[in-house]
């Protein structure tokens, strides 16, 4: 009985592992690629993202409403529109700058998403600093500029990071949507391999989440730490 | 407007801030039709004289005291501070401001920098000044209003009159001509109020120019040059503190006084 229960379970992990063995070198094949995709998009949505959303975080006349309007728009649409768009729509407009491969698609549609979250974050970070600390600064001839890199922004990174270690776990995630357009990512990767071992597909879709779960895990771990000392240690250090 | 090119001499009896019939309105909102703050307010105050303004809430003398460095800006009208036009569009305000020390309700210490760090950071990084400079200044202040061995504390760690101390530290390190106190004492305990009061009276006492807004009647009448009465945006009395609490020639003036006396 029991001699039986282990032969089937050897056999049992013996084919697990040989189909490991076949679908891991493509995976993490895909897996490479699709930590350069989140790369790029956390690069240049952190960039875009925070001068946007430090201009947001005060009010200037025309900038505000209309960082607002940018931002209405990428928040209330699905991120799969935005990349048709920006790989389908935006080569039709006949500027041949606009004519984007897959991959150069796939950067600016993860960026611009990206921007749009941290944006909001970054902007809400800035006004939730006291109007006193600006006011401060100004009445000892203090600059805009200086008060904002000495004084507002030094203080809002408690409250800034945490939110960004979230942001960074979804772009990870949408990541995945990329595939549609052609790049050659994680999930398409475990896609391309079910058709190989079509008898196990929950098995190969388990192996693609683990790894993006290794990947989302640490950082939410880092964000979790960043939260609690956000909040233990914010201003009282001795 | 001949003020702006007159050297601001630091000898009593020179003109140090000239207010001409300064107008400010806040405009029409939603659920309000506009508030007059300002109403044709004309004001000179001399070199080392202590100028404290006093009124009802809403009387609009925060918001004059502010115009004397621009936080807050005025319709029309022009105000002259040692010299610079603080109306004019040209004034470089962050250059003119270093010579303005302003003292809030609120205090406005940089929440994330130490007491010490307060008093140097605007030193260095607006003045200019090498930090050990900066350094040996801060010592120097907070010494003089009593805080010297809480200067590795942070705000958080300090009571309202001890940061409030601090915040004047802060602003004497950048050796302003002019100090401007904005209801210095409202937001403390009472029991340090009196700790602030002492420190603006010393320098009072040393010939500082002052501007004070408070609500303080025996500060004001212990220590004013000159007490000022304001009412509804405008400057209804103004005189020698006697004149003013014992003599007041408006009934409007009166009457404030003898619900708060």
């Amino acid at each position: 009985m029991i001699s039986q229960l282990l032969d089937f379970l050897g056999s049992d992990l013996a084919h697990y592992w040989k189909i490991a063995a076949a679908v891991m070198p493509a995976l993490l094949k895909g897996f490479v690629e699709t930590l350069k995709l989140a790369l790029v998009g956390i690069v240049w949505g952190s960039l875009f993202g925070g001068m946007l959303g430090i201009l947001r975080g005060q009010y200037i006349r025309i900038a505000t409403p209309l960082i607002g309007a940018y931002l209405h728009l990428l928040r209330g649409t699905p991120f799969l529109v935005q990349l048709y768009v920006i790989y389908f729509v935006l080569p039709n407009t006949g500027y041949s700058w606009l004519q984007w491969d897959s991959q150069t698609a796939a950067f600016v549609s993860l960026g611009i998403y990206t921007s749009s979250y941290v944006t909001e974050i970054v902007s809400g970070a800035i006004r939730a600093i006291p109007r006193g600390q600006w006011e401060g600064a100004f009445a000892l001839g203090f600059t805009r500029l200086k008060t904002l890199r000495l004084i507002i922004l030094p203080q809002s990174v408690g409250l800034i990071l945490p939110a960004l270690g979230g942001v960074y776990v979804t772009l990870i995630k949408a990541t995945s949507i990329v595939s549609v357009v052609g790049i050659v990512e994680l999930m398409r990767q475990a896609d391309i391999s079910i058709v190989r071992f079509p008898g196990d597909i929950l098995y190969i879709y388990f192996l693609a989440g683990a790894l993006y779960f290794a990947f989302c895990f640490p950082v939410l771990m880092l964000v979790g730490r960043l939260e609690e000392r956000s909040k233990n240690g914010r201003m009282v250090r001795t | 407007m001949s003020a702006a090119i007159a050297a601001p001499g630091q000898c009593p009896g020179a003109i140090s801030i000239e207010i001409k019939s300064v107008k400010k309105r806040y405009p029409a909102t939603a659920n309000s039709s506009g508030i007059v703050a300002l109403d044709d307010v004309s004001l000179t105050v001399k070199s080392g004289e202590v100028v404290v303004i006093i009124g009802p809430s809403g009387s609009g003398k925060s918001t004059l005291l502010r115009t004397l460095n621009a936080l807050e800006k005025i319709d029309s009208g022009t105000i002259v501070v040692n010299g610079d036009v603080v109306t004019d569009k040209t004034t470089n305000l962050p250059a003119f401001r270093t010579k303005v020390g302003m003292v809030f309700q609120h205090f406005n210490l940089f929440l994330h920098k130490t007491a010490m760090e307060n008093v140097v950071l605007p030193q260095v990084a607006v003045k200019r000044r090498p930090r050990a400079e900066a350094e040996a200044n801060a010592r120097k202040f907070l010494a003089k209003v009593g805080m010297l061995e809480r200067a590795n504390n942070y705000p958080s760690q300090l009571s309202g009159g001890q940061q409030q101390r601090v915040a004047i530290a802060r602003a004497l390190a950048m050796n302003p001509r002019v100090m401007l106190f904005d209801e210095a004492t409202s937001a403390l305990d009472p029991e340090t109020v009196g700790g602030v009061l002492d420190l603006m009276r010393e320098l009072a006492g040393e010939g500082m120019t002052m501007v004070v807004v408070t609500h303080e009647m025996h500060f004001a009448r212990e220590v004013a040059d000159r007490v000022v009465f304001m009412d509804a945006g405008a400057i209804v009395e103004m005189g020698p503190p006697e004149q003013v609490f014992l003599n007041a020639q408006s009934e409007r003036t009166r009457k404030f006084l003898s619900l708060v006396g």
